[in-house]
Parts: structure tokens; C-alpha cells; sequence
């Protein structure tokens, strides 16, 4: 036992607590606000020991790098290594992005985070239909192995790390393969590769939905398969990255966000114990993916929450016993739904708070949005901006001298234990429902989201949540102070690669590999074996897709 | 003020980029207002919101971009009208749409565009005024 507070004392603090509200505070006028944090949870004017009056020290908060990993995930922390600044990017031809990728890493970013258009996140050609008004935007395009090798010419892989972000597992189950036979094919060994990928199912069926959906169950499946097959083949690859950033993008709140994620890698874990892997050979590369958005305080009470709860999860749930499995690692995004399109500048200190909150919580990486996001894909400049804004966070502020900075702030703690408590409600119900693909295949998930974004929406509106530049402050006939990107050429670049493709390559071969994944899927066997290999018969995204909902079919998602 | 008829409103989220959440809060919102909306959800290519516009006899139909494809997507859903000869419909968006597009939008015949940060009705005043005309 460690308490940190006698129970006489904690008698005294509050007694002279209520005295002090009684005499020195009630008489003061109060702003006319509710004070709660951005999820809701309301917040008191003082915090003191009485709201940790049950604090063990060792129990709740221990020691960075040791049980329960709430002041950090590495017993050095940021004094031994500091964070990786990821800066996300991708836009148009593979061709264009590749320029950037080594732009970002000759100015000092520390690794690669990749993230692709919409046609090839939802696992089209860029020349289908749906796909050809889209081509290019919001990521980079990529059809066949050959736009990967393009992607990454010259970025040595062996070396650096690469976030690819392929959100939908759909997207994924191709475009990881294509990445690995590209590794493959430059002679260097998978278990040399480094680097993450997103790889969550429910980015496909419940956050950003699109035309021909796989049915969760089997978006799920794919999902795992990639784990399985990191966990045999490519060791030091993390094969998902739970994208509890874009839950929140979409409406969830601070607990929703984390309770979603937790839930999502219970789920993943029960499939691959099920399918005969120890917990302690994939747990360790169970990474996350987190949002850090306006309410600072409540940032950091969601990160240190996370940790706790993730790791009770892995040592109670399911008995691992490497400390790596028991670590809550994770990536943060600032949040881009906290841009504004009004102002775009003051997005330059809103970003940089939303680091700051990251950093403080104890991120393994993290990536400054452009001020330009609301607007477009950032530019070069803005690229460049957000990068120095990370920089100076990590080299001018001085907030990594010490470890967890706020542990101990009387608020700050109870606030976690808040934050932990609401999350810990939400999995239970998850649990009660039969977990997460249930909860996205009956909708509730999609329900809960939705009903989150429209409150935040009215919380605007009756500017109960000031935002500054658009329900205050605003300037009427604002000139625009910045430059926008426009997203080069890709369509027809694209469309004659494939041309070429389809022209020079082995049919017989292609064919053949198509017919094996569409096999495979029969016999429900881990479907990135055959990928990797089908890859290099110059099979497209497309065509893999299509052969998945051939024998998959699609899903209409409930909407609300 | 006299008894009118209820506006039917289709909101659509054309594109694959999948960022619904503007398009939904929105159909929510003029749904409160007491519109009839129709959400497109996954009917998604101008040619499948063209044609749930008519067989859903609309009014009126929102479009939410934000993925930048609005130079292409716009034309395309004003000319499909336009070929079935369609005038009495009115279109009007929203999303990631730089203002220095939206003349251009305008000229095609596109009601009015509005920014990411728009008060929901400043949208629902909008359709108010425009389609009781």
C-alpha cells in the first residue's frame, strides 16, 4: 500500500475547502458558463488531495516504463529518445508524393507516414467509375505494385520507418502486400522492415462509409489476416493501428474515442487467440492511433486513462506477460476538425496547443496538422509549418526534461481517473452487447457517433463552445492569406500506367493469382499470404477488391 | 404566415471520400427544422443522385464535398439535369469548397455554397427564403 493521503488530512482539506468556497469564492461573481470539459464531464473551480483522497501511488500510477504505465510507456521517455515526427503526406501521382516524402525527410522528419487517395483506400483502380473524380485527393494513388515501387524510390526502407496509412482493411490487405513484394523485390528481408499500418475495420464500415462495403465480419477477417501475417513474417511491423483519431474526427468524444479503440484490439485479440497465436507474440505490436483536440486538460487525462485501461485489459483479460504487450503505444494526429476554414492562420496555434497536449500525455509520435487543412491538402509551405511547429515543441520548450510533467496535478489525476472510469462503462456495454463487430453490425456504433456529432454541432451553434473566427470574432468579407493547393494531374497518369499494365503483363499469371485469392477466401485462409505473391503478377488494387466482394459480397451500413 | 407545403430536401455525400459527418449533422438539423429530408447515404455517383432527386421529388438537394472533387462533381450533376430537362430543382452544397470556386459553381446555376464553420440555420433560412419564393 502507498496511499498518498491520510484520511485526517483529507478531513482537514476539505473541511477548510468547503470554508474557503463558503467565504472567499460564492461571493466572487462567476463567468455566465458551464465549466466541463469538451466531452462533458464537469469540472470543479479547485482540485485538491480530497479528489485523489484514494490515490496509491504504486497501485494507480507507478513508474514510467512499469506497471500501470500511467506516467509513460518507457522508463526514459522522452529524455532518451524523443518523439517521431511523423508528418502526414501524400497527394496525386505517386510520381509527386515520392518529391515530397524526401522533401519532409531532408527538413528533419524522422519517418514516413503515408497516407493514399480516396479511390485507393476504398479499394477501386483509380480509372472505376466511383473512383475517377477522386483520383489523387487526399492521399496518394496507388494501383499495382509498380505505383509502389515509384512511391518509395530512393527512400531507403530498410532503414526508415513507414507509417502507411491504409485505413480500410480492404485497402490494406493490398496495398501492405504491395509494400512488402516491394521490399521483397529490392532484396531487403521482411523482419528488416519497420513501420506501421492502419488497418482498421471499423474505418471501413462505420466512420467513413463508401459504396460496396465488405460485411464487417469479413472486413474484420482481412484485418486480422494482416496481423497474423506480421505476426509470423514481418516481426518488427506494427499491423494495425487502431484509428481512434478518426473515430473522433467523426463526432466521438474523449471516452468514446479510447473505449472504441480498446474495444476494437479486445475483439482483434480474441480472433487471433482463437485462431492459435499466443497473446504475448502479437499484443506487442498492437499500436494506436489518438486525436488530440481542443480541451488540453482532458487530452492528457485521455492518454494517461488509455494507458491504464489497456494495460488492466492485457494483464486481467487476457494474462500477457510481456511488458511490451501490456504498453498503450500510439501515434497522435492534432485534431483536424478543430481547423477552421475562417482565419486559417490562427489554426498555426491551435495545432501547436494540440501538440503540446500530446506531448504532454506521453505520445510515441506525433504529426502537426498544415493551418491550411480545412481549406485543402496542405502545401508545401504549410507541410513545412507544421513540421517546425513540432520541432519547436521538441528542441525550444523544454517540456521533455522531465517525464509525465503533470502527474500528480491534483486535477490532472482526477481527471484520469474521470476519463477512465466513463471508458471503462462504455466497454462493458460494448462486452454486454457481444462486442465490436456486433455493435457495428447492429449500428449502435454508428448511432453513438452520430449523435455525438450533432451535439457538438448545436454546442457551436448556441456557442456554449466558442470557436474563435466562427461563432466569435468572426470577419466579414475576410480576404483569403494564404496560397491553396491544387492536387496534380493523376487521373490520366494513372490511367496509362494501367493501360500498360494490363497491355505488357502475363494474363495467364494474373488470372491464375486473382483465382487464388478467390480460393483462398473459400477455404477462409489468411488471405495476405496469397496477396504478397499475387502482387507481383501485376494484378491491380482493383481487381483484388473485386474478387474479395465476389465471394464476400457488400453491406449497406445503417445510417443515421 | 400561411399553410405551406413541406420542403423535401436529398442530401447527398457524393464522392468516395467518406467524411458524412457535415452531410449527416446537416440532414439532421433541417430534419429538425421540420424539412423532409431524404438522406442519399450510399448513392453516391451524380448519375444515382440525379435520379433519387426525381423519383424522391425533391425540392431541393444538398451536396457535401470535401474531398476537392467539386469542380467535377457540380457540373456533372447540373448537366444531367439539365439532359432530362429538369430547372425546378434547386442545388446548393457545402464542405471544403474555396471561395474562388464558388463563382464559377454559381455561373453553372449552383444555389449558394457554404464554408466548413456554417451555422445550420444560416442553411435552413436559406432554403426557407429561396424555395418559398
Amino acid at each position: 500500500m502507498s496511499k498518498l493521503f491520510d484520511g485526517k488530512a483529507i478531513e482537514e482539506i476539505d473541511r477548510r475547502k468547503e470554508g474557503w468556497q463558503k467565504e472567499a469564492y460564492d461571493p466572487q461573481k462567476e463567468l455566465d458558463k458551464t465549466f466541463e470539459t469538451l466531452s462533458g464531464v464537469p469540472v470543479e473551480p479547485l482540485y485538491t488531495p480530497a479528489h485523489n483522497a484514494r490515490m496509491d501511488y504504486l497501485n494507480d500510477l507507478g513508474f514510467p516504463g512499469q506497471e500501470p504505465y500511467v506516467r509513460g510507456v518507457h522508463p526514459t521517455m522522452y529524455r532518451g529518445r524523443t518523439w517521431t515526427i511523423r508528418q502526414l503526406a501524400g497527394f496525386g501521382p505517386p510520381e509527386e508524393t515520392n518529391k515530397r516524402y524526401k522533401f519532409l525527410l531532408k527538413e528533419g522528419a524522422t519517418g514516413i507516414n503515408g497516407v493514399f487517395d480516396y479511390p485507393t483506400l476504398r479499394g477501386f483502380d483509380s480509372t472505376e467509375p466511383y473512383a475517377r473524380a477522386d483520383a489523387g485527393r487526399g492521399g496518394v494513388a496507388i494501383d499495382t505494385l509498380e505505383d509502389m515501387s515509384i512511391l518509395f524510390d530512393g527512400i531507403p526502407i530498410d532503414k526508415v520507418s513507414s507509417s502507411l496509412v491504409t485505413c480500410q482493411p480492404i485497402c490494406n490487405i493490398s496495398v501492405q502486400s504491395m509494400y512488402f513484394a516491394n521490399a521483397m523485390m529490392r532484396g531487403i528481408p521482411l523482419d528488416m522492415l519497420t513501420g506501421t499500418s492502419q488497418n482498421d475495420f471499423l474505418m471501413e464500415t462505420a466512420i467513413t462509409v463508401a459504396p460496396e462495403l465488405l460485411p464487417p465480419k469479413f472486413s474484420f477477417k482481412l484485418s486480422c489476416d494482416a496481423i497474423e501475417f506480421c505476426t509470423k513474417h514481418v516481426p518488427r511491423w506494427n499491423p494495425i493501428s487502431f484509428a481512434g483519431y478518426n473515430y473522433r474526427e467523426a463526432g466521438c468524444t474523449a471516452d468514446q474515442e479510447i473505449a472504441f479503440v480498446i474495444a476494437n484490439a479486445i475483439a482483434c485479440s480474441e480472433e487471433l487467440i482463437r485462431r492459435g497465436l499466443d497473446i504475448d507474440s502479437f499484443a506487442p505490436r498492437l499500436s494506436f492511433f489518438l486525436s488530440s483536440h481542443n480541451d488540453f486538460f482532458e487530452e492528457i487525462a485521455k492518454y494517461r486513462a488509455a494507458r491504464r485501461i489497456w494495460f488492466r485489459i492485457m494483464k486481467e483479460r487476457f494474462k500477457a506477460k510481456n511488458p511490451r504487450s501490456l504498453t498503450f503505444r500510439f501515434h497522435v494526429q492534432t485534431a483536424g476538425v478543430a481547423l477552421t476554414a475562417q482565419q486559417p492562420l490562427n489554426n498555426i496555434s491551435r495545432a501547436a496547443y494540440h501538440g503540446l497536449a500530446a506531448v504532454l500525455g506521453g505520445a510515441q509520435s506525433v504529426h502537426i496538422d498544415g493551418y491550411d487543412e480545412a481549406l485543402c491538402t496542405p502545401t508545401e509551405l504549410s507541410s513545412l509549418t507544421a513540421l517546425r511547429t513540432n520541432q519547436i515543441l521538441q528542441l525550444e520548450t523544454r517540456v521533455t526534461n522531465t517525464i509525465d510533467p503533470l502527474g500528480g496535478s491534483y486535477f490532472v489525476e482526477a481527471l484520469t481517473n474521470k476519463l477512465e472510469e466513463k471508458t471503462s462503462e462504455l466497454l462493458e456495454k460494448i462486452d454486454q452487447i457481444g462486442g465490436i463487430v456486433k455493435a457495428t453490425e447492429n449500428g449502435w456504433i454508428h448511432k453513438e457517433i452520430s449523435n455525438s456529432a450533432y451535439e457538438y454541432q448545436l454546442a457551436i451553434e448556441s456557442v456554449k463552445m466558442p470557436i474563435v473566427g466562427v461563432n466569435c470574432y468572426r470577419m466579414e468579407d475576410e480576404e483569403l492569406p494564404i496560397q491553396l493547393f491544387e492536387v496534380p494531374a493523376t487521373l490520366l497518369i494513372q490511367e496509362k500506367k494501367l493501360k500498360t499494365i494490363m497491355k505488357e503483363r502475363d494474363t495467364s499469371k494474373a488470372k491464375g493469382a486473382l483465382d487464388e485469392i478467390s480460393r483462398c477466401c473459400d477455404e477462409d485462409r489468411n488471405l495476405m499470404e496469397v496477396i504478397v505473391e499475387g502482387v507481383k503478377n501485376r494484378i491491380t488494387e482493383g481487381e483484388i477488391s473485386n474478387t474479395l466482394k465476389g465471394v464476400y459480397g457488400t453491406w449497406n451500413p445503417p445510417l443515421f | 404566415m400561411g399553410k405551406k407545403k413541406t420542403m423535401r430536401i436529398l442530401i447527398a455525400k457524393p464522392g468516395l471520400d467518406g467524411h458524412d459527418r457535415g452531410a449527416k449533422v446537416v440532414a439532421r438539423a433541417l430534419s429538425n427544422a421540420g424539412m423532409e429530408v431524404i438522406y442519399a447515404g450510399l448513392h453516391q455517383t451524380p448519375v444515382q443522385i440525379v435520379n433519387a432527386a426525381i423519383d424522391e421529388d425533391v425540392d431541393a438537394v444538398g451536396l457535401s464535398i470535401l474531398s476537392g472533387a467539386h469542380k467535377t462533381i457540380f457540373p456533372k450533376i447540373m448537366t444531367l439535369l439539365e439532359e432530362k430537362g429538369i430547372s425546378d430543382i434547386l442545388i446548393f452544397g457545402g464542405g471544403t469548397i474555396p471561395k474562388k470556386d464558388r463563382g464559377e459553381l454559381k455561373s453553372l446555376g449552383v444555389g449558394e455554397i457554404f464554408s466548413t464553420g456554417t451555422d445550420t440555420r444560416d442553411i435552413v433560412d436559406y432554403l426557407d427564403r429561396t424555395l418559398t419564393r
